[in-house]
């Protein structure tokens, strides 16, 4: 199985572990991930706001070079997902576009056809390597483990673009849980949003979504928080002790990339896969499973 | 499946409780049909509105296990379906104030909705005996946002309106403020604009919840950023959204990708971004940032600036 990889801008910052977990467990499982030279940032749903065309365009040449290597491009960001996948769905439906961006791609050398798939690690675990064969890979079954499942919301919205599985009810992070041999608990916020798009903006009120969104996995008695998104990832950790100052209950709860959940059940330590990178600590309630 | 439940929130004006009402499950039915029922053979206390049964007119937008639909729409064996049950949880849309069961109160929303002018102020290029006169291309602009008919159903689950009723517009204010700025035939875009511009327009957290549950295909999120888009263009530049947006702009054209160590400075401006200070040693200590690491040109940088310079051209001659 042999994937162009697009990781995004946060992989090589601040949600670094993300790409070590994900080349760890890409390997482990005999998924081929070939970074795509020369990918730009998505634009992270901001550059439309600036230039429309210039967001197509740039996420043109994006899968123009992936094009190239014909072969399926994986993603492990939200929002890289959401934002490729749109330029794809517009470029595909609407040939004037698609011959005006093709015109821009022309001078620098580059051609759009669509022939390329834009897809998420999530999705090609359940669909494309199988749950059956995760299953036998596990080497260490998260057994007693209880993860709350965060979406995050451009993985499932809007559904006519990301459109994998029901987004009312989604189920494949709960499968891959499973899988794993962690047990999946239900929370109001499995499918809210974490804000991150607008922490400076609305720094207050998304302060205020990130502690909701973690009391509310924490007490549907989740050890943790399991999500497919860095964005997500790094608005719940990150700004967990910002958030805590507006909240008189605790709210304390870890947040993993989904590749760091799968990492300790194929038997990757801790430090393999940059958990002690986190800004809360996994430590106290994943060392009893780990 | 021989029976369905419905499983209502009910308020009296005073209490609230939920109710359940059980009734011999039909096939391909909507969720309307279930309520019509309930008031006809059950309990004619039960307080809903609707009146087309077609998705026209908009007044039976309520809440499925949390998800706001319009009642007439949608698939009761959808539903069922989705979430594997013979119950499901019937609520007035959120984000409402609630009058009886599950009516809602629209006259706030009206009230905000002013705000923006959702009507035409007449260019001065025509004039009524002439008329007004719009190309396919602007038409096109507004015939989106157009579509709306005032179901509640993209208030109902907004991420930042749930947290924030009072700072921030229900999503279809914006689509209609996004209508008149953008109309061909307006005199006056920036009256539609402003209103928008200081009641949240930079605080949409990009949740997708708004252009997901509505039933017609409108997409408020869009008109987001087409608001954002031409605020800039009005001058509106000297915020922090605005800021951000540009910050992302011009990374990508200087290196191709994100530097996020310059971006809260971009964003917020320096004094700010020293009350970030706790933040950064937090981040700094866990090697989250790292300090003097700027992002090298992406292989292909030429190509990126080929294509910014191209598409600055064709904006212009837009």
């Amino acid at each position: 199985m042999k994937y162009s990889f697009f990781p995004g801008c946060t992989l090589e910052a601040a949600a670094e572990e993300l790409m070590i977990s994900t080349k760890k467990v890409a390997k482990a499982l005999g998924i081929e991930l070939v970074e795509l030279d020369g990918w730009t940032c998505c634009g992270a749903s901001h550059l439309q706001d600036v230039d429309d065309f210039k967001a197509v365009s740039i996420n043109a040449r994006n899968l123009a070079l992936a094009e190239k290597l014909n072969r399926p491009l994986l993603t492990v960001c939200n929002t890289c997902t959401l934002m490729l996948r749109t330029t794809k769905q517009r470029l595909d439906e609407d040939e004037e576009l698609k011959e005006k961006v093709n015109k821009v791609l022309d001078e620098a050398g580059l051609k759009y056809t669509g022939s390329v798939e834009v897809t998420h690690l999530l999705w090609v675990l359940v669909k494309d390597y199988g749950l059956d064969k995760l299953k036998k890979k596990v080497k260490k079954p998260l057994k007693g483990l209880k993860v709350a499942n965060f979406y995050g919301c451009h993985i499932v919205r809007p559904p006519e673009i990301m459109g994998f599985e029901n987004y009312l009810n989604p189920r494949s992070m709960e499968m891959v849980a499973e899988a794993l041999g962690a047990e999946s608990v239900d929370f109001d916020r499995r499918l809210s949003c974490c804000g991150f798009h607008a922490v400076f903006p609305a720094e207050k009120e998304v302060l205020k979504i990130t502690g909701i969104d973690c009391l509310s996995a924490k007490k549907a008695g989740a050890h943790c928080v399991v999500t497919p998104c860095p964005l997500c990832q790094m608005q719940l950790d990150m700004y967990q002790p910002d958030s805590q100052k507006s909240f008189t209950e605790d709210i304390t709860i870890p947040v993993l990339h989904l590749p760091q959940l799968i990492g300790l059940a194929l038997g990757f330590n801790f430090e393999e896969l940059g958990i002690n990178r986190h800004i809360v600590d996994a430590n106290p309630v994943l060392i009893n499973i780990a | 499946m021989e029976k369905v439940i419905y499983r209502i929130k009910r308020f009296d004006g005073t209490k609230e409780w939920y109710q359940e009402y059980e009734f011999p499950y039909e096939k391909g039915k909507t969720i309307l049909w279930g309520l019509i029922k309930i008031k006809e053979e059950i309990d004619p206390s039960l307080c809903f509105t609707s009146a087309c049964r077609s998705a026209i007119c908009g007044s039976c937008g309520v809440r499925v296990n949390g998800n706001a639909v319009l009642a007439c729409k949608t698939s009761l064996d959808k539903m069922l379906e989705t979430y594997k049950t013979n119950k499901l949880i019937l609520e007035p849309l959120n984000n409402f104030k609630v009058i009886r069961d599950l009516v809602v109160d629209w006259e706030q929303k009206f009230e905000r909705m002013k705000e923006v002018k959702p009507w035409l102020i007449p260019s001065k290029n025509s004039d009524k005996t002439k008329g007004f006169k719009q190309s396919e291309k602007q038409f096109n602009m507004i015939a989106n946002p157009t579509d709306c008919i005032l179901c509640g159903c993209c208030i109902s689950e907004c991420g930042q309106l749930s947290i924030n009723r009072e700072g921030f517009l229900e999503p279809f204010i914006f689509s209609k403020s996004y209508r008149f700025t953008v109309e061909s035939r307006d005199e006056a875009p920036g009256e539609h604009l402003e209103p928008a511009l200081e009641n949240g327009l930079w605080k949409c957290i990009r949740c997708m919840q708004c252009v997901t549950k509505c039933p017609k295909g409108v997409r408020p999120a869009e008109h987001i950023n087409g608001l954002r888009k031409e605020s800039m263009k009005m001058g509106h530049r000297d915020n922090k959204g605005a800021r951000h947006a540009y910050a992302f702009h011009d990374d990508i054209q200087k290196t191709g990708r994100l530097n996020e160590m310059t971006l809260p400075i971009k964003t917020e401006g320096l004094v700010s971004t020293m009350g970030r200070i706790p933040f950064a040693l937090r981040l700094l200590k866990k090697g989250k940032i790292k300090p003097f690491n700027m992002p090298k040109p992406v292989n292909g940088i030429e190509q990126v600036r080929t294509i910014y310079r191209l598409a600055q051209n064709q904006k212009e001659e837009r």
